[in-house]
């Protein structure tokens, strides 16, 4: 047995994922494995979860982060400072061989190199794990990553600036020969439930295990091709559900809850299915952009009854969902499903609301990833830069909340139907 | 080579709004006879670059006991110089003169069987005469060290048994002022007629010890002593740096173990953020700084580095410890007070009691005397500390130790009363 790097729980020396909260145990993946023992928040359930708390962030939110055992990751290899923290009891008993000082048997040397640039204040460096500025630790790698499976597909997770955790989760497959194949998953973990940035991860990872199967192509049709993968999304969700549920012992007061959202690619065909309000979006080249998923969200129900986008989602209830996954999740967890054949250029873009609510129409969204690459300089298209830059947007209309934005860009060689209307299925 | 080691000893959990760090950071030093790699014009001492000054008082209240106490006291410490190191030998009085090396100027000689012997000689020439002015003896020494400028430890041990009656005391700061960062001095007192205080500023200020000898037959041995471990000092000067993060402020430094020390206000700026204070020289002990931070107050759950303390040689970084902070709405977390922290925080009020409290009395003012030497009482009783207890016992009579309630004894000694003042600053080491 060996100890999950994200949530410490025992698993398997094989196995490839914590069977706990569902981490990659691979040892690339477990810089960006959520981090985990962190003292649980107990707060009451919201009626209603709610996956944004723009600009009216909750004193509860402001969590623990659950650092990881930063003196694994970022200690200096070189034994050249004298330096313990003695009197911390949680250290006491992993650093008990060297308890209290660690001597500096051999001189330091000065001055000492500079280490990476602090990503707090972005002023000083990291010496001895911290900053030599403002004293912050380095980022928890948790708070910003990126995943490129292949370089037609990649995203970009980050904290935003103004939660203390990430919530996000954000896992992608992608085959090298661009348009064949990729799946793509965004999940939000709600704010002010437990661990939900464990529960999170854990989902969008899990989500993306079951669509890395062979997928099922039902009777080689289109439409038994859609019924089939819409089928394999609707397992996602419910591996995903699993997840979150399986991200906090049983009987955990107010319970992780999250979002999914999935893109399967599938040779020509995208199919995307979601639950709660995390998007993907069609950005055509040339064309009618267009939102895929749809949303579980108060906002969502009345665009559907007819309100205005721009009044619905300045409605003080906005960012309340209606649907998500986790242990008091409602029972009918089937995703809302579209299905788009990819037989023009362009680009699939999914997110959280970390990023649409600075961006919601479809066309503006285009438009601003059009600058954005355009902002980047001449093709090819680095796609983790470009998330990056989406997230860089973000954060520089407040960050409010969590970003989470994954692209793929489709070249258009693949089926030769029309894009069709958007099904919903359940 | 010598080696260093630090430790830090504090609850590193703030609560939520919580601002202020604190932390005991303990520097031990061993093998420092053999000096610091790359360091060695600075390094080991006793030796080559090391030089020694004793200076006795020679004033008329010394007479002819005294004197030749003195003498004594000059010659075991004149003993105790290591062949090789620079020396000189000053008799004070209202003036500072240059007894040995015979020299109409300022100079140092190096040890060696011939020195020694003619040293022994020059110091028999000891005459009670004259009156004190500590400040002039300072210069003296100052001038005679200038000599030589290529010994990288200076140091000086003074004797004195009278108030500084023959300068102001502006004149005893200026001249105290000019010697900081030249040469350290331990500073000793014999009989009763000198001043506690006024030596301890001298001491203070140049990172030296301050003692009471309590009768005259006692200063050969004293003065042996301290030549003893001055020479056994292998690390010539280290400097403590504190480094706090940008918005922060160092709300005190404080040397809390041998003696207790306020530093603070010796920073030196090494850069925008840190800190230097001089601790001299160094032989195989051990030394506990008190630091405390005070940091913006982060949300729950985040972390930072609070403090870097580390001890400088040369440009060398020989040990460092560093300090955190942890902001926490767990309150088993956050109300724990480390105990190292909390021991010299109280070391350093009944210090502070004890000092204010005598001096209230010096003054008359017997109701703060009582209400302070009172609460000096109630530190010691709640520390443990029964010598200090003793100590007490010889300058109040004490009605309830755990209040601290106590009446000023009649007809106290006055040597008690010094060697309850020297104490004070004396620290026993906090264990863990």
């Amino acid at each position: 047995m060996t100890a999950c790097p994200s949530c410490g729980a025992g698993t398997p020396a094989d196995a490839a994922f914590c069977e706990a909260c569902g981490a990659e145990l691979t040892p690339g993946a477990a810089a960006a494995g959520a981090p985990s023992g962190a003292p649980t928040q107990v707060v009451a359930a919201a009626a209603t979860p709610v996956t944004s708390t723009t600009g009216d962030e909750s004193p509860l939110d402001v969590g623990w982060t659950g650092a990881l055992p930063r003196a694994k990751v970022t200690e200096p290899a070189t034994p050249t400072a004298g330096a313990v923290g003695a009197a911390e009891p949680m250290a006491a008993a992993a650093t008990a061989p060297a308890a209290g000082a660690v001597g500096a048997a051999e001189p330091m040397a000065a001055p000492e190199p500079a280490g990476p640039e602090c990503q707090a204040c972005h002023q000083g460096h990291l010496v001895d794990g911290y900053c030599d500025v403002c004293g912050a630790p380095p980022r928890d790698p948790r708070d910003h990553f990126t995943e490129s499976p292949a370089p037609w597909v990649a995203g970009a997770c980050d904290i935003g600036k103004r939660h203390t955790r990430n919530e996000d989760g954000l896992a992608l497959l992608a085959d090298p020969t661009p348009g064949t194949r990729a799946v793509l998953v965004v999940c939000d973990g709600v704010s002010n439930t437990t661990d939900s940035h464990i529960a999170s991860l854990a989902a969008a990872r899990a989500a993306r295990e079951v669509l890395a199967a062979p997928l099922p192509q039902g009777m080689g049709t289109r439409e038994s091709r859609v019924a089939a993968l819409s089928s394999a999304l609707g397992e996602a969700v419910k591996a995903a559900d699993a997840a979150v549920e399986g991200a906090v012992p049983a009987g955990t007061e107010n319970p992780p809850s999250s979002t999914v959202v999935a893109v399967v690619i599938d040779a020509g065909l995208a199919v995307v299915g979601n639950v709660g309000d995390s998007r993907a979006y069609w950005l055509p080249d040339v064309g009618e952009p267009r939102q895929l998923s749809t949303d579980d969200s108060w906002a969502g129900e009345m665009i559907r009854a007819g309100a205005s986008r721009a009044d619905a989602e300045s409605g003080p209830r906005a960012h309340a969902i209606t649907r998500w996954l986790g242990v008091d999740a409602p029972d009918d967890l089937t995703p809302h499903c579209a299905d788009l054949d990819l037989d023009t250029p362009g680009w699939l873009l999914v997110c959280s609301d970390g990023l649409w609510n600075y961006c919601s129409e479809a066309m503006a969204l285009r438009d601003l990833l059009a600058s954005t690459l355009t902002g980047l300089g001449p093709a090819p298209v680095d796609l983790v830069a470009a998330a990056e830059a989406l997230v860089t947007f973000a954060n520089a209309q407040g960050g409010a909340d969590n970003i989470t934005v994954a692209l793929a860009r489709i070249d258009g060689s693949g089926s030769a139907h029309p894009p069709t209307k958007d099904t919903t299925h359940g | 080579m010598a080696e260093f080691t630090a430790e830090a000893f504090q609850n590193e959990f703030l609560p939520d709004g919580g601002t202020d760090v604190h932390a005991i950071v303990r520097f031990t030093a061993r093998d420092t006879a053999s000096g610091v790699a790359g360091a060695t014009a600075i390094g080991s001492a006793g030796g080559a670059d090391a030089a020694e000054i004793i200076i006795v008082d020679t004033s008329g209240s010394m007479g002819v006991n005294g004197i030749r106490q003195g003498v004594y006291a000059a010659g075991a410490a004149i003993q105790e110089i290591l062949d090789g190191t620079w020396f000189a030998v000053i008799a004070g009085n209202h003036v500072g003169s240059l007894v040995y090396p015979r020299s109409p100027v300022a100079a140092m000689v190096r040890m060696d069987a011939r020195t020694r012997a003619e040293a022994l000689a020059a110091i028999q020439l000891f005459r009670a005469d004259g009156g004190t002015a500590m400040g002039t003896w300072l210069s003296a020494a100052r001038a005679v060290f200038s000599t030589v400028p290529q010994a990288g430890r200076r140091h000086a041990i003074l004797l004195t048994d009278g108030a500084n009656e023959h300068e102001t005391p502006e004149q005893l700061s200026a001249a105290i002022a000019a010697a900081t960062g030249v040469f350290q001095c331990d500073c000793r007192g014999v009989g009763d007629r000198w001043q506690v205080g006024e030596v301890r500023r001298i001491a203070s200020a140049l990172l030296g010890t301050v003692d009471l000898i309590p009768a005259p037959e006692h200063m050969a041995a004293e003065f042996a002593a301290m030549m003893r471990a001055s020479m056994a000092r292998g690390i010539a000067n280290a400097d403590l740096r504190v480094w706090a993060p940008q918005g922060a402020q160092v709300l005190f430094v404080r040397q809390v173990a041998p003696t207790l020390e306020e530093l603070t206000a010796r920073r030196a700026e090494v850069n925008a953020l840190t800190g230097g204070y001089p601790t001299g020289a160094w032989s195989d002990e051990s030394r506990d700084y008190h630091v405390a931070v005070r940091l913006p107050a982060r949300s729950v759950g985040q972390e930072q580095l609070a403090s870097r303390v580390q001890l400088v040689v040369g440009d060398q970084t020989v040990a460092q410890a560093l300090v955190k902070a942890t902001w926490s709405n767990d309150d088993a977390l956050t109300t724990r007070i480390a105990p190292e922290v909390a021991a010299y925080t109280g070391r350093a009020e009944l210090a502070a009691a004890i000092q204010d409290g005598l001096a209230a009395k010096a003054a008359g003012n017997d109701a703060e005397a009582t209400s302070k030497l009172g609460r000096a009482v109630q530190l010691a009783t709640q520390a443990g500390d029964d010598e200090m207890t003793s100590r007490l016992k010889k300058v109040v009579d004490i009605e309830d130790p755990e209040a601290g309630t106590v009446r000023l004894k009649k007809g106290v000694e006055k040597l008690d009363e010094m060697a309850l003042d020297t104490a004070s600053t004396k620290t026993s080491r906090v264990r863990r």
